[in-house]
């Protein structure tokens, strides 16, 4: 059913009566720490992932800042930490970030979360599984964390055989095993998304009125489901040859340690989609919003996706163009990866007709979405380069792929899940942060990241390799101003843990909407009750009626923003005045 | 299915009385197998089995000898998802889900195998 | 939507049956489709070897037990067949019959455990383990053709040696060592004895990783017995009963491939 709209006799629809605030929401439900640890709220555990994977940042954040301390000096005697512990210190930093961040962030935070709300179904598919795949996630990460507690690993995140199944003193296996453990929770998240994507609907949520997060997270799990169990048995097989002596990878045997490789990448190269595809998700929410526009080519975004979830599986061996795959190999290789711009940069162009002549204002979320759009098309572009066989026989394994995949996986997916966090935060707490600290907070992290990573193309393309901590005197000036950025960067990311720690105790109260925005979530109280809908939604409109001022169930928004803070009378009125041409005098029929 | 189960239906212990409509509300028994069919299957499989075992020993080690038993292989797998697996019944999704999952194990090999059958190759020969 | 009567079996998440049914059904496919890829990576590993040592892997097949492995072969697709039954059992309401099926796949996976015990027992009494157990093994054979002081034997004196003391060395270490007599390593015909062990690695761990999903689904199988006796399946509930059905069938599958990959490569050869 479409929404036909009507010009000819322009009737206001009044916005929908604001829900009252829920006496009881899935907050104040009950507050024991029992009613959290057994909770099957999707909601709730949504907040659980929240806090844990908070906590791995800030681990993963301290292992990074032990990494540019160390790089301010050039030779060993300007190093805190001798080489060893170098070695422990990226290694950590990549474990934690990448399979305790970046992987569970926003499909188990946000996803968990608004999954159910978009789509109008009162809980995910199985929310058993759902507490059990949290469960799973703590199991692997205590695993992990006592593996870096007793002193950590040192072969890189990528712990290629046969350093780490023989030579390595490290603590390989128990935080090998970790991360397998933790591999179960991704498969049974994506799992539980994908069925209730399927199946549990609302009335009239068609497909092609799903929001793009929907999507977005869909070609997610997807990702997730099928990668994920090729990592699992990769790390098995490592763990045999570690324990047992005796492998397949081992080359006194006629075993051939690149099979490793290829088994680890056939993961590794899908969960970098499998971070960053989410965070795509999300930037399609915030700009429609923010510029109050339909998404332009809404099937074109969303088949990306899907395009992204598939091809994505096609290019792994680009990690391996040096590590003595057949030629022919690398150039069919080469050419997939090239395949796989296409989709994102329909996305990025598409996101850019979107903001085109849109009604554009700059909350937080807006500056963290435009921040990922810039910084993900930086990252993208200098991604062609390594896949390109050519340059990256030069480039790989220096500097330049660290700032590329910093610049995908920092400037895209950490953008995206902090403007997911700032736009849905009055959602889920039921409260305003500062919108100024918020705006001061983005800029800074913008401004510190492009301190940190662009002088690392610079001494990555000069030659400087990575996981050296000993360099040519003459690139110490740039890794002296990647470490002050990296300091901003620090000071930017621990703002919000600030402002939006104290919004939970002295925030404004939000209403339902105060963005004023389209999707299924926004038309429950904030924070939501604990069926999130008194009935079942009908759906009779796509997720971005922002241009006839809809909502998805048909009935009229409230007043948008404006350029100040959410819930600031004085702002209520767009750059155009009280009523530009985005206003909601619209009868709609249908 | 048409075949009557061979004893008694006992009566469900559930406390909820079956509206009068009909005895069986939910559709439950819709896609009852017939268990002829069942045992047809199983014979087959059976059958394919030890036809594998028995060919295998005939022939020997020959290069048609591995695709003969995959092909015998996925003749039973097929078997055992179309019948046993209630393929037959059908849902668009999972049929598209058991399918992707054999063409992503597809993507795995056939991708491997670029590599590994190319590597002795000598460029430009 | 449902009749007005709310089945004590629905879960309040759910709108209806069908929906909870429907969700079960492409739940348990999903969960399938990664225990395929999970093994999928074994099987790619696999073929990527046998592809580059075919005959060493031809070689180090025919010394399994395919005898063992065609009655398991024989058990688990006549456990796909009870467990079947079992789900016609449980929408027809037959708790009994219900039961019995479950019970009979439980004992014909127990059967299969038994026979695996028994099979491994076997292996390593002939020390068919790759390691250091197997390189020992071959070491020994190989010392007694060739000592390190003294002169070698021929090649005639080494199977008479062999034919004489059959409990000295295993018979596929000593066959090993009779069929490389004389052969360089970069011989065509040479079997090299560490490719060999890489089957054998293959074998452990494919057998091993499917044993342990057999244990799961017997596990699994007893728990719904347990919630059958309990009168937990009506036949609104018959859909607990298919979702284990589905990944026993899967993991029955699995063997149907693992057969031939592993026991069958060397059916048919003939030894010394």
């Amino acid at each position: 059913m479409s929404v036909a709209v009507s010009h000819a006799a322009p009737v206001a629809a009044p916005p929908p009566p604001e829900p009252a605030p829920a006496k009881v929401d899935y907050l104040n439900v009950s507050h024991t720490i029992w009613s959290w640890l057994f909770t099957i709220d999707h909601k709730r555990i949504g907040i659980l992932y929240l806090i844990s994977i908070t906590v791995f940042f800030l681990a993963g954040g301290i292992a990074a800042g032990l990494v540019r301390l160390n790089l301010l000096g050039y030779e060993a005697s300007g190093h805190i930490l001798s080489e060893d512990s170098y070695n422990r210190a990226f290694t950590a930093h990549g474990v934690m970030m990448l399979f305790f961040f970046l992987i569970p962030a926003v499909p188990a935070v946000l996803g968990n979360f608004l999954i159910p709300m978009m789509i109008g179904a009162k809980d995910l598919a199985f929310p058993k599984l759902n507490l059990a795949s949290w469960y799973v996630f703590i199991l692997g990460a205590a695993l992990a964390i006592w593996s870096v507690l007793a002193g950590g690993i040192d072969t890189g995140w990528t712990l290629y055989p046969p350093y780490s199944t023989r030579a390595s003193q490290s603590n390989v296996v128990p935080g090998v095993v970790g991360v397998f453990i933790s591999g179960f929770s991704s498969i049974m998240t994506g799992l539980n998304i994908m069925v209730t994507i399927h199946k549990m609907r609302a009335p009239g949520m068609t497909w092609s009125r799903l929001p793009l997060f929907v999507w977005a997270l869909y070609g997610t799990s997807l990702m997730q489901l099928l990668a994920t169990p090729v990592i699992a048995i990769t790390l098995l097989l490592l763990t045999v040859e570690r324990i047992w002596g005796v492998g397949i990878f081992d080359p006194s045997l006629g075993g051939d340690p690149i099979l490793f490789q290829h088994l680890f990448w056939f993961y590794s190269h899908p969960a970098v989609y499998i971070m960053i595809l989410p965070g795509m998700g999300v930037i399609s929410e915030v700009l429609t919003c923010f510029s109050r526009k339909n998404i332009f080519g809404y099937h074109a975004v969303a088949w990306s996706s899907m395009g992204i979830a598939v091809v994505s599986f096609l290019l792994w061996a680009h990690h391996m163009f040096v590590a003595g795959i057949s030629f022919y190999a690398a150039l069919l290789f080469s050419l997939l990866s090239m395949l796989v711009a296409v989709p994102s940069a329909i996305k990025v162009f598409n996101w850019t007709a979107t903001l085109y002549r849109g009604s554009i204002t700059f909350q937080a979320p807006m500056l963290f979405s435009l921040g990922f759009v810039v910084l993900f098309t930086i990252g993208g572009l200098t991604g062609l380069f390594l896949a390109t066989l050519g340059t990256d026989i030069h480039l790989h394994d220096t500097y330049f792929v660290v700032a590329h995949f910093h610049f995908v996986m920092v400037g895209g997916m950490v953008m995206g899940y902090f403007a997911g966090l700032h736009f849905w935060w009055p959602k889920i707490t039921g409260r305003m942060y500062s919108d100024w600290w918020s705006r001061i907070a983005a800029s800074i992290i913008i401004v510190g990241f492009f301190l940190t990573f662009i002088p690392q193309f610079w001494i990555g393309y000069h030659g400087m390799p990575r996981r050296y901590p000993n360099y040519p005197a003459e690139y110490q000036i740039f890794n002296v101003m990647s470490t002050a950025g990296a300091s901003i960067l620090g000071l930017g990311y621990l703002m919000p843990a600030v402002y939006l720690t104290m919004s939970l105790f002295n925030g404004q109260k939000a209403s339902a909407n105060p963005w004023s925005a389209t999707g299924l979530e926004w038309q429950t109280p904030s924070p939501p009750s604990v069926h999130n809908f008194d009935s079942t939604p009908v759906v009779v409109c796509g997720p971005y009626e922002y241009a006839i001022g809809v909502d998805q169930m048909g009935r009229g928004l409230p007043e948008p923003p404006g350029p100040g803070a959410a819930g600031d009378p004085a702002s209520h009125h767009g750059p155009t005045g009280p009523s530009g041409p985005m206003k909601k005098e619209t009868e709609v029929v249908g | 299915m048409g075949e009557e189960p061979t004893t008694t239906p006992t009566p469900t212990q559930t406390p909820t009385p079956a509206p009068a409509a009909s005895d069986d509300p939910y559709g439950i028994r819709k896609d009852l197998d017939d268990p002829i069919t069942l045992v047809v299957v199983w014979i087959a499989v059976l059958g394919l089995a030890l036809l594998t075992v028995g060919l295998s020993s005939w022939i020997g080690p020959t290069r048609y000898t591995l695709p003969l038993q995959l092909a015998i292989a996925c003749t039973q797998a097929g078997l055992v998802a179309y019948h046993f697996m209630h393929l037959k019944q059908g849902d668009k999704v999972v049929i598209l889900t058991a399918l992707s999952s054999i063409f992503w194990m597809g993507i795995l090999i056939v991708l491997f195998l670029a590599d590994y059958k190319t590597r002795h190759m000598i460029i430009g020969g | 939507m449902s009749a007005s009567t709310h089945s004590p079996v629905l879960k309040h998440h759910f709108e209806d049956l069908g929906q909870q049914h429907a969700c079960e059904r492409l739940g348990i496919w999903m969960f399938l489709a990664t225990e395929v890829l999970f093994f999928g990576g074994l099987f790619g590993a696999y073929t990527v070897y046998r592809l580059w040592y075919p005959e060493e892997f031809i070689l180090a097949s025919s010394h399994l037990n395919r005898t063992i492995a065609t009655v398991n072969t024989v058990f688990l697709i006549t456990s796909s067949l009870t467990m079947t039954l079992a789900i016609r059992s449980a929408k027809l309401g037959d708790r009994s019959a219900l039961i019995r099926n479950l019970l009979i796949t439980a004992a014909l996976g127990t059967a299969f455990m038994v026979m695996k015990g028994f099979e491994y027992k076997i292996d390593f009494q002939e020390r068919y383990v790759p390691g250091r157990i197997f390189q020992e093994e071959h070491d020994a054979a190989f010392r007694a053709v060739f000592p390190t002081s003294g002169p070698a034997l021929t090649r005639e004196q080494a199977e008479q040696y062999f034919k004489e003391h059959p409990e000295a060395h295993q018979r596929w270490a000593w066959e090993l060592v009779l069929h490389n007599y004389g052969k360089d390593p970069n011989d065509p015909d040479y079997r090299d004895p560490g490719k060999m062990q890489l089957f054998l690695l293959f074998y452990y761990i494919m057998t091993g990783i499917h044993g342990l999903h057999i244990i799961i689904g017997i596990g699994c199988i007893l728990w719904l017995v347990w919630e059958a006796r309990r009168g937990m399946i009506p036949p609104e509930n018959y859909s607990t009963v298919e979702v284990v059905s589905l990944y026993w069938h899967l993991v029955d599958a699995i063997w149907l491939f693992l057969m031939p990959l592993l026991y069958l490569a060397g059916a048919g050869m003939h030894h010394h």
